[in-house]
């Protein structure tokens, strides 16, 4: 490697025009290899053989080679591009950059470079800019730049590697405060952020399906990976209470199976973008967030409860579920506002609570006579929640994402009365449907979780393992919110679920995530939303606290101005000429110190002349004649030792 | 302060910058980028869009730190004759203690490439000229240009002196040996004697060969054909053609005698201009004037 880049970089070396824009085509089309199908793979691999074998073609060949080229594209693309297909714009451009790569490469086939082969380089890169909206790419953009500003000046300069090098950091880094600027002030319009071409991350992420099992098909989901990034506006992030990120509602339980209701029940609203104000008693502490879902594939988004503004695109539904259109196929950043102090469910319809209140005594024989045992002893339907949280509490059921012991066929009994070993899905079950039996309407609720342990500042991360189920209970009309997994031990702390029973299996949900990866997602998080995902909102958010914040824009500014100042030092550096002569470079901080005390090296005059005229104005000249002598080895003898020494000596002139 | 503007627009007056068909395809792919981004709200293409606009912006100021170094210095050219291809230089100096790049002279039609001007230091740049008259011939559009950083703009350094030339005639007509065969009685001295022939009478005295008489006829001496020392003398007047065929001719045989080293003379008009004493550029001058 040190010595690719003695021999390459740090040398007057050339490359012909040719070699340069070789370079330029392998930097630009690298990230496409993601992009493009097998067939063209297949093509270029061929393509690369021709080259390598450095014989020029036939025109019959060339020919022969177009065809194949236009065969390859057409199998490429076949199936997908038809009149429909062009309508959609990825498909449209892969075609394009298709035949752009086929022009490209016959041409480089003729070795004649003409205009338009110069031109196809930046041609590539705008059209690859198509495919990638990623954190990953946005640094290979600006690398992909600074190459191909490089290998311009080191075609216009006809200069080596060294030259042009330093041309293009020069360059390039004067550039960059306009960039900056430009980016910041740029007028953004509020067009939806583009959802087309390859993301680099095709992996989905599990979101809830509308449905909750209870045995083997559980809900259990072990991932670290990431499903949602919450920022919240206001730098404080709610306590770990009140971090539940709403999901589905669900109402039947068919077999181990909890659904939602079917569709053709009539609702108390329909769904809209924002909850309709007599839908809720009141919703204070209302809370400004950012939230960016990775792709779920499924249709429901995840908001804070309650719900209060969906965004565009989404709807609030009578269950204050929030789904969005067309469902979430692609990473979706958006804005939502949810009260976090709130009371609703007034306006119900009646067969509604009668759905919340089926349960089928059949599934869980053992749960319905204690349930009919509280149901009995209290009347009052507060009373007989608190008897079964109390319930809950002693039979001291252990939460486990590895639940032994459980009866399939009779799931809920196993869980409370025998196994007493499950997870959220389970304790929501068993509260859900013992509610039900005591005659208070119940609902489970599926979701996440978040933890104040994984934030950072204002910045939360949401995982799989974060998959959550809690329950809904309707007492003096309204909706109320319990977590029954909060129940299973006597050890809480913080609100969140610890070891139970002293075992040394943790909840999954106390995992923190590790502090190092945490600020690398934080950070990751940050460029993605004030980089890639750099808005008109944003904007107008900065430029509004720019406008009232006076602390702020003093930082701003002083920001910007060091981003400048550090960027015109950086230019001064590379600026500097390099050294040629290193005798010269060595004794020019002697001649610095002598001009100041009126020696000035004359027109004609050598160096070792003005040596000796300055030595022989002193009393002991004998350190002048060690440097003259040092000055010459190093200068005409290429002596590295005396240069050093010349480098002490003159350090001792004061 | 006031003098400013007037100092910035005379250091500059003599830089212009032309566009190239790289500054289209720059603006092309910066309205496509912008395209390309506004209408998908696409911040990567919005950092691509910025960049390429900061480097074809501060591509400017380094083109023109480039261009600004130079100073041209018209150094003449080599002798130039109506209707043939002629050589002249300019001077190349760069100034600037940085080196310059993507340095090209212009001039006329022809231009003459040199690359890189190492700081301090002067290139001669060789221009191809091929004047149509003879006269005075000023070379048309000179400067140096440099498409240096991007090749997006070209940076052109025109000379500030006059690049003017003198062409002289266009050399053709008979040549001097055919003429000297046809008019030996024009050259001056003769030298070795190389036989005699018969004479009608009407010659010098001192062409008569008195051996010929002596035996009752007449005849007269023949000389040796080529003599060195002795002068020629060309008349404008008695030649043929017009005035620029008789220019032409004169120019030739000027050329020819310069080559053969002859001393000569030309009557032009009522001025006689000697080799020897004006020399032969500038009886080469005063043709291309007359």
């Amino acid at each position: 490697m040190k010595k690719f880049f003695k021999h390459w970089l740090f040398t007057d070396k050339k490359l012909s025009p040719q070699q340069l824009l070789d370079i330029g085509y392998l930097v630009v089309s690298l990230p496409l290899i993601a992009v493009i199908k097998l067939p063209m793979i297949i093509y270029l691999l061929f393509f690369f053989i021709l080259i390598f074998r450095d014989k020029k073609l036939s025109n019959i060949a060339l020919v022969g080679v177009a065809l194949f080229g236009l065969f390859m594209i057409i199998l490429s693309l076949f199936g997908e591009l038809n009149l429909a297909g062009l309508s959609r714009l990825k498909i449209f451009v892969e075609a394009i950059l298709y035949l752009l790569i086929l022009a490209v490469t016959l041409q480089r086939l003729t070795k004649n470079i003409n205009f338009y082969q110069i031109i196809s380089p930046i041609l590539i890169l705008a059209i690859s800019l198509f495919f990638f909206d990623s954190i990953a790419m946005l640094l290979y953009v600006v690398f992909e730049i600074f190459i191909l500003l490089w290998l311009i000046l080191a075609f216009t300069m006809g200069a080596g590697f060294k030259e042009s090098l330093n041309m293009a950091i020069r360059m390039y880094l004067l550039s960059l405060p306009w960039v900056i600027v430009l980016f910041i002030f740029f007028p953004r319009i509020s067009f939806e952020h583009a959802s087309y071409g390859f993301r680099g991350d095709g992996i989905f992420r599990a979101g809830h399906d509308g449905t909750m099992f209870t045995d083997d098909r559980a809900m259990r989901v072990l991932s670290k990976r990431v499903v949602m990034e919450v920022s919240f506006k206001d730098k404080q992030i709610p306590p770990s209470n009140r971090l539940y990120f709403r999901g589905s509602v669900l109402y039947q339980k068919r077999g181990n199976r909890w659904l939602p209701l079917p569709v053709y029940l009539k609702r108390a609203f329909s769904p809209s973008q924002i909850a309709p104000k007599d839908s809720y008693d009141y919703a204070k502490d209302k809370i400004e967030y950012n939230v960016v879902l990775y792709p779920t594939y499924k249709r429901w988004i995840y908001m804070l409860d309650l719900p209060i503004k969906a965004p565009i695109g989404g709807y609030i539904d009578a269950d204050f579920s929030v789904t969005y259109k067309g469902g979430v196929r692609d990473k979706l950043s958006y804005n939502a506002t949810s009260a976090l102090n709130y009371r609703y469910g007034k306006v119900i319809r009646r067969v509604i609570l009668g759905e919340a209140l089926k349960a089928n005594k059949n599934l869980a024989p053992k749960t319905y006579q204690k349930a009919k045992e509280i149901k009995k002893k209290f009347k009052n339907p507060k009373d007989r929640l608190k008897a079964i949280i109390e319930f809950f509490k002693s039979q001291k059921l252990v939460y486990s994402t590895s639940p032994k012991g459980l009866d399939k066929k009779r799931v809920t009994d196993s869980f409370l009365f025998k196994s007493k070993q499950g997870y959220c899905v389970h304790f929501a079950d068993a509260f859900t449907l013992m509610s039900r039996f005591v005659g208070i309407p119940a609902r489970i609720v599926t979701g996440y979780r978040g933890f104040s342990q994984n934030s950072i500042k204002n910045y939360l991360l949401i995982r799989e393992m974060d998959a959550h189920a809690w329950v809904e209970v309707y007492i003096d009309k309204s909706w109320l919110r319990i977590d029954p997994s909060l129940l299973a031990s006597s050890s809480i702390q913080d609100s969140s679920v610890q070891i139970v029973n002293n075992k040394k299996e943790p909840l999954i949900q106390t995992q923190n995530t590790n502090r190092a990866t945490l600020y690398y997602l934080y950070i990751k998080y940050t460029i993605e939303s004030w980089i890639l995902n750099y808005s008109h909102y944003r904007q107008m958010t900065l430029l509004n606290r720019f406008k009232s914040d006076t602390k702020f824009a003093l930082i701003f500014v002083l920001s910007l101005i060091g981003i400048v100042v550090l960027i015109i030092l950086l230019y001064i550096y590379f600026t500097k000429t390099p050294c040629k002569d290193i005798g010269v470079c060595e004794i020019s901080p002697l001649l610095k110190k002598l001009a100041k005390r009126g020696f000035v090296k004359g027109e004609q005059e050598s160096i070792s002349a003005l040596l000796k005229r300055y030595a022989s104005s002193l009393d002991d000249d004998s350190i002048i004649r060690q440097i003259d002598e040092l000055y010459i080895r190093c200068r005409y003898d290429d002596d590295i030792k005396a240069c050093k020494q010349l480098r002490e000596k003159i350090k001792e002139i004061k | 302060m006031m003098k400013l503007p007037h100092i910035f627009r005379y250091r500059y007056r003599q830089i212009r910058q032309r566009a190239t068909k790289f500054s289209l395809l720059v603006t092309l792919l910066l309205f496509g980028l912008f395209f390309e981004a506004y209408m998908h709200n696409f911040n990567l293409v919005y950092i691509t869009l910025f960049f390429v606009f900061a480097l074809a912006f501060s591509a400017g100021p380094f083109g023109m730190r480039n261009i600004k170094a130079i100073k041209l210095n018209f150094a003449g050219c080599g002798r130039l004759f109506a209707k043939k291809e002629g050589i002249c230089k300019i001077k190349v100096q760069n100034s600037a203690s940085y080196p310059v790049w993507d340095i090209e002279v212009f001039a006329d039609i022809s231009s003459d490439y040199l690359g890189k001007i190492e700081a301090h230091k002067i290139k001669v740049a060789n221009i191809k000229v091929f004047p149509q008259k003879r006269g005075k011939f000023r070379l048309k559009e000179c400067y140096a240009q440099s498409r240096f950083p991007l090749y997006t703009v070209r940076f052109q350094n025109y000379i500030q002196n006059e690049c003017e030339a003198i062409v002289y005639p266009n050399p053709k007509g008979k040549s001097l040996d055919e003429y000297l065969n046809i008019r030996l009685d024009l050259i001056g001295e003769e030298g070795d004697f190389d036989g005699i022939s018969s004479s009608d009478g009407k010659i010098s005295a001192s062409r008569i060969h008195w051996a010929s008489v002596a035996k009752g006829e007449i005849s007269q001496k023949i000389f040796e054909k080529s003599i060195k020392n002795q002068e020629l003398l060309f008349d404008y007047d008695r030649l043929k053609g017009d005035k620029e065929d008789r220019l032409s001719q004169l120019t030739l045989w000027v050329l020819e005698c310069e080559r053969k080293e002859l001393d000569f003379e030309i009557i032009l008009g009522s001025n006689r201009f000697n080799s020897k004493e004006v020399g032969v550029e500038k009886i080469l001058q005063t043709l291309a004037l007359y």
